[in-house]
């Protein structure tokens, strides 16, 4: 039962642990470990996956040894102590015989009858979870505390081991004293009760036993000869036959304090087991983990790229220079006969096209003619689309067709009518590229 | 020994081959900055690559396999950008014969230009496809279509892979029937995906199309597909559980501080105050985190208004609580309802004597506590004298309203990162709204969830309970999906 306590613990331990770690690392791990256990034949079980975390991780060796515990443990070897003590007290005080009075066996039924009541009240609070005196115990239980809902199975289970230290200790004090000194039972009541009817109600008593201890069910002449009256005489007809009582009072004791004692604490063990299981498996972690156990591991991410920072930019836009000849990359501009005015000198600019759909061959061909012009060349490529190495090709074949300082603009577009690029990013990868070409004519401008 | 290891090897060398033609692969290919890697980050659910890309700058291919427990279903290849389409379809086309040899000189050129620098983006989006990918070809349909891209498409059609062409949306304006027209004549499929806004159920039909390639890619894909959606019913769920246990741990936290015997509690409250909201925003932030990771945002960034506004905007302000939680009227209603429920169990323990005025009663009864204790903040209340000190305890917050502050953020939460897909690169901003969800939810179902939460409020919440507040919460979340689609049709 202390390892259905210690594994709730462990797994709470676990859960609050796994609670820092993603989600993908926990399915990994567990579905694999559900994987290990079916390949091997094995139990899939909490109390296994616990076992094979804490190996690898050289967790908890030992069993039962958990410190949440001690303070229960503690409680438990107290009241048993007391149990014991007590009961020796408690039978000893009862059996005290001076000679001036003989025992009186209904004090002892009454009180057996009371050891009862507490312990079926006892284990009743357990089963309704009921704790009235639970402030007596303080905040032990914080928030989120695995043991909180145990606490009243876990303190029936401590006041029945009491209860049967005290019903042992109360039985071999019984025994003692029926060897070491001769006691003289008696009975005695207020009440108008007729031998009769006392007989009756000692032999409802000892039902349990009549078969099996005859000797042990008080005889109607026993009964008649033992009553007594505290103003009477006191002395008995025939001494001896008093003593014949304690294998009644014996038996009484084991069959309505004893027993009840072991079989309650024992329905109290079995409840604390079936309780710490019930904890476990409304634990919030509990359901995920068998969810993590059951689907399979879906993994679609890949390899994770690491952001990279992009370069700084140092190139600046620079002034549109003077110009009447464009080359339109891809095609970009080419329909905006405003843009066409905005960047060229003159109305009637010589506009050239290369890239795009044009062939290698047209290309070099607009190359050509945009070195004879020998002047500036203005070459217009749409912004949003990142500069290729095809134009970078072009740019470094311009430079070695063209007269040596010949200035070359790219200009990039922030659309086909031609506005000007103003978006940050986009700009930026048109900086970058032409800082790239390590050319010192060649400039990025914008539309005027 | 070593024939036995040759032979060995062979086999496994065999089997690799095997698996590798059985296994459908997709390259993604197009001029650069046509959002291929945005397709990848969606489809593979991976939002660092989406943070990563920088436009036009992938040189090397990457890999992105679907594996379901290390058994790969398919694998999707990032490449990069065509950088210099019509020289290598002028090599191919000078180093061909007939269309018989297409294929092969394709991967001659691979073959050829492994070491050159200049072809070095050419040849890492080249080579999945000669190694046997699929193509998807990605262009970006709001921009006009122009025949600019014919080379690329020309080179890919040289490959003689299956091919599906896919029109991507970037910007607003819409080219995708001229697009769809064009492409038709190079590629086997074409279909329209929106990287960044598709619903997952179009991710999937994606896929679904992808397995149309060929006829021995449909069985895996199919697989992939069940997978995938059981994995995100999965997640939807488990937000849940994470949602539950942070309105259980939230409603019913306690901050607690030792007092002297003689020492008054007044001036504590504000500490143990403060230190209790800064616990319940951090909480909260763990519960965000959680959730994020649970759909695979890794890089995400949020916004949301305690963040920004500590003083008035947060979670314990009056305006937040009437935007996210319930009015003081639908919260006496609330109350109502739950009282009520109560009462017909008297009326129906007098056998219905009472006429209904034990539901009467208990709806007053309900609706007077809710709207009493709505306005009731916590006090710091004192536990008993032990050994010179007692015990100050804040909390939990006595006011009902928290319970649906707290699940109203984390609906809206999970509901935008549920709709959201990795290839967004935008600030998740976790926006307000001027409608209430609940009103969507069932009158039964509003009280139940109402009891809990109250019960929550007062620490006497069972853990045996905590399945049938998932319940109630699935509810909400159906409920909260609802008005959220409501909300979006009615806007437009």
């Amino acid at each position: 039962m202390t390892q259905s306590l210690t594994r709730l613990l462990d797994f709470d331990d676990q859960f609050r642990r796994d609670s820092q770690q993603p989600q993908a690392f926990l399915h990994r791990r567990d579905r694999r470990f559900a994987q290990q256990q079916q390949t091997q034949k094995r139990p899939l079980t909490v109390t296994a996956w616990l076992a094979e975390l804490h190996a690898l991780n050289d967790q908890r060796q030992r069993d039962g040894h958990d410190p949440r515990l001690r303070r229960w443990r503690q409680a438990r070897w107290i009241f048993a102590a007391l149990g014991a003590v007590l009961g020796a007290a408690f039978m000893a005080g009862l059996l005290v015989y001076d000679g001036s009075r003989q025992i009186n066996v209904t004090l002892l039924l009454v009180l057996i009858a009371l050891q009862l009541a507490f312990a079926v009240l006892t284990s009743l609070q357990a089963w309704l979870g009921w704790q009235p005196w639970s402030s007596l115990l303080g905040r032990t239980g914080e928030d989120g505390d695995p043991l909180q809902s145990l606490r009243p199975a876990l303190s029936a289970r401590i006041a029945h081991t009491g209860g049967l230290l005290f019903a042992l200790s109360g039985l071999l004090t019984l025994l003692v004293m029926v060897l070491v000194q001769d006691l003289a039972f008696g009975w005695s009541t207020t009440l108008q009760a007729s031998s009769h009817s006392y007989h009756q109600l000692v032999s409802l008593i000892a039902l349990p036993w009549q078969a099996l201890w005859p000797d042990a069910v008080p005889s109607a002449e026993l009964v008649a000869a033992s009553q007594y009256y505290r103003l009477g005489q006191g002395s008995a007809t025939n001494p001896a036959l008093l003593g014949t009582w304690w294998p009644f009072v014996l038996m009484a004791w084991l069959t309505y304090v004893l027993l009840p004692r072991v079989v309650l604490l024992l329905l109290a063990a079995l409840q604390l087991r079936w309780q710490a299981a019930a904890a476990l498996r409304r634990h919030p972690g509990y359901a995920s983990l068998l969810f993590r156990f059951e689907s399979p591991w879906v993994e679609t991410r890949g390899e994770d790229e690491a952001p990279r920072e992009p370069a700084p930019v140092q190139v600046s836009v620079a002034p549109l220079p003077a110009s009447a000849t464009l080359i339109h990359w891809a095609g970009a501009g080419h329909g905006s006969s405003a843009l066409v005015s905005s960047l060229s000198r003159d109305g009637a600019p010589l506009q050239l096209r290369a890239g795009g759909n044009s062939s290698l061959e047209e290309d070099a061909a607009a190359l050509r003619q945009a070195g004879e012009r020998r002047e500036p060349v203005i070459l217009i490529a749409r912004g949003w689309e990142p500069p290729t190495a095809e134009l970078s090709d072009f740019v470094q074949d311009a430079r070695v067709q063209w007269p040596a300082g010949t200035l070359l603009a790219l200009v990039p577009l922030a659309d086909e009518q031609g506005e000007a690029l103003k978006d940050a990013g986009l700009l930026a990868q048109w900086q970058r590229f032409v800082e790239r070409q390590n050319d010192s004519l060649l400039l990025l401008s914008a539309p005027q | 020994m070593d024939s036995n290891g040759n032979s060995d090897r062979s086999t496994e060398n065999i089997d690799d081959r095997q698996s590798d033609s059985t296994l459908p692969r997709f390259a993604v290919v197009g001029h650069p900055n046509k959002g291929k890697s945005s397709v990848v980050a969606t489809l593979a659910q991976n939002d660092s690559i989406a943070i990563a890309m920088e436009p036009g700058t992938t040189r090397d291919s990457h890999r992105y396999p679907m594996k379901v427990d290390e058994v790969t279903l398919y694998e999707l290849i990032d490449t990069p950008g065509f950088q210099r389409p019509r020289k290598v379809l002028a090599w191919l086309q000078g180093h061909s014969l007939s269309a018989s040899d297409r294929a092969e000189t394709v991967a001659a050129f691979v073959t050829q230009h492994r070491d050159d620098p200049r072809y070095h983006d050419e040849c890492e989006l080249l080579r999945p496809i000669v190694e046997g990918a699929g193509i998807i070809y990605v262009v970006d349909g709001s921009v006009p279509y122009n025949r600019e891209h014919e080379a690329e498409m020309n080179i890919l059609r040289w490959a003689g892979r299956p091919s599906l062409a896919l029109i991507n949306q970037i910007g607003s304006d819409d080219y995708s029937a001229d697009w769809e027209a064009a492409l038709g004549q190079y590629f086997q499929i074409v279909r329209r995906f929106d990287a960044v806004r598709a619903p997952f159920e179009k991710h999937l039909e994606l896929l679904r199309s992808f397995g149309e390639l060929a006829p021995n890619w449909r069985e895996p894909l199919d697989a992939a597909l069940e997978y995938l959606q059981a994995i995100r019913f999965g997640r939807d769920h488990q937000a849940l559980e994470h949602i539950a246990d942070a309105l259980i741990e939230m409603l019913g936290h306690q901050e607690t501080a030792r007092l002297g015997e003689f020492e008054a509690a007044g001036p504590l409250q504000p500490r143990l105050r403060q230190r209790w909201q800064a616990w319940q925003r951090e909480r909260e932030q763990r519960l965000r985190h959680s959730v994020e990771d649970l759909y695979q945002y890794r890089r995400l960034q949020r916004q949301e208004s305690d963040l920004l506004l500590p003083d008035d905007d947060d979670l314990f302000g009056e305006r937040t609580r009437q935007l996210w939680g319930i009015s003081k009227g639908q919260l006496a209603a609330a109350g109502f309802g739950a009282g009520a429920v109560g009462g017909v169990g008297l009326d129906a323990v007098t056998l219905g004597h009472s006429l209904g005025t034990g539901a009467l009663i208990g709806g007053l009864l309900g609706a007077a506590g809710s709207y009493y204790y709505s306005d009731k903040l916590t006090k710091v209340k004192l536990g008993p004298l032990s050994g010179g000190f007692r015990e100050a305890i804040y909390g939990p917050l006595k006011d009902p309203q928290f319970g649906y502050v707290v699940l109203g953020r984390a609906l809206v939460h999970w509901y935008q990162i549920s709709q959201r897909n990795h290839a967004g690169r935008d600030v998740l901003v976790v926006t307000d709204s001027d409608a209430h969800w609940l009103d969507a939810l069932s009158r039964s179902d509003r009280n139940g969830l109402q009891k809990s939460l109250q019960a929550l409020a007062r620490r006497r919440f069972e853990p045996s309970k905590r399945q049938r507040l998932i319940e109630q919460l699935e509810l909400a979340q159906q409920a909260f999906s609802q008005w959220q689609l409501s909300e979006f049709s009615s806007a437009r």
